[in-house]
């Protein structure tokens, strides 16, 4: 290898190098504060964490969740999901993603499907678990 | 992408983790770390079966390294057709027999970004396939046992996890090529004042 092509090598190294321990230095810092802000401390006794109350912060619901998965989480029987969406429950429903479900049956209203269902869930857990706080407030579905 | 492969992993469960990082080990770029600390989350909801899960997505993700080893032994006829007579070629060669069980061990589960090229290196250079294989079962296991632990103890808060976990991989990633960059560089200047040391005063 020649000189010139060895200093390159090392400029170019040195350089990604920086540049990939800035970006991602920052954003691994900017996620530290976040996680510190969010989680439980992770050296929890687990009892504790397993005798949690039901979930209830809907905002960390996601356009990737399936019905199932959020009746499940939230505990909140699908058919009352179902329902709030005004669609049958059916297998195939059960494994579409509330983006899917949005794109295919809600084009027009952008993100009903995901409000809908917090407000669904946060509606429900008032009746079902009146001592659960909701972490956040009802949220009015999109027309 | 992330978002569809959660909605699979939710639905279809462990062998479509399982196929999921096989595939990346084969060097198709998917947020295998991520992915990983899900199925730790989706374990604790009892969506998944911890154990069986851990097993069958180490066993995928094994198998789809030492494929992408193979990749590298079966080409090493064609590199050593080319490098064979560089003095370079013998002495990476030697470099690596003699830190690539760390280079394969430290990409499986912390400088994952490098973890194919790496496992392309040791099929290459000669490294052997049981020492590959040690090397790589050990990083996988803290990787997916690991990972998926975090994700696990974290439970709904892993996408913050994984997150922290992934840019922490591209933060080691930074600082492995700096400090390549600058050892390659002293040991230039030092050749360099060597030789200017060397060369007779006229």
């Amino acid at each position: 290898m020649s000189p010139k092509i060895q200093r390159i090598l090392v400029f170019g190294l040195i350089t990604a190098g920086v540049l990939l321990a800035v970006f991602f230095g920052l954003r691994a810092a900017f996620a530290f504060h976040e996680f510190r802000r969010h989680s439980l401390h992770p050296f929890a006794p687990m009892e504790a964490r397993n005798n949690q109350p039901v979930e209830t912060d809907v905002e960390l619901i996601r356009d990737w969740m399936t019905i199932p998965y959020i009746a499940r989480t939230y505990r909140v029987p699908p058919e009352i999901l179902f329902e709030a969406l005004r669609l049958s429950p059916s297998k195939s429903l059960s494994e579409k993603s509330l983006k899917q479900l949005n794109d295919e049956y809600f084009p027009q209203a952008e993100g009903f499907v995901i409000t809908t269902v917090k407000a669904a869930i946060v509606e429900f857990q008032a009746q079902a678990f009146p001592t659960a706080t909701p972490s956040s407030p009802a949220v009015s579905p999109a027309p | 992408m992330s978002d569809f492969l959660l909605t699979q992993i939710i639905n279809y469960g462990a062998p479509v983790l399982g196929m999921i990082v096989f595939i990346g080990a084969l060097g198709v770029p998917f947020p295998g770390t991520l992915l990983i600390v899900a199925a730790g989350a989706f374990a604790r909801q009892g969506l998944l079966a911890w154990h069986t899960t851990g097993l069958i997505a180490l066993t995928f993700v094994v198998v789809g390294d030492s494929l992408s080893y193979g990749m590298g032994h079966f080409a090493r006829e064609a590199v050593l057709r080319r490098f064979q007579a560089s003095q370079n070629w013998a002495k990476a060669e030697s470099t690596f027999a003699r830190w690539g069980g760390m280079a394969v061990f430290w990409t499986r589960f912390l400088i994952t970004g490098i973890a194919v090229p790496v496992n392309l290196i040791a099929g290459t250079s000669g490294f052997g396939i049981r020492r590959f294989f040690l090397y790589d079962l050990a990083g996988e296991a803290i990787w997916i046992f690991g990972y998926g632990g975090l994700g696990y103890l974290f439970g709904m808060q892993w996408e913050v996890v994984g997150e922290l976990l992934g840019n922490v991989s591209g933060l080691a990633l930074g600082f492995v090529l700096l400090g390549l960059g600058i050892w390659l560089g002293v040991r230039q200047w030092r050749i360099v004042e060597a030789r200017k040391t060397n060369v007779p005063e006229a």
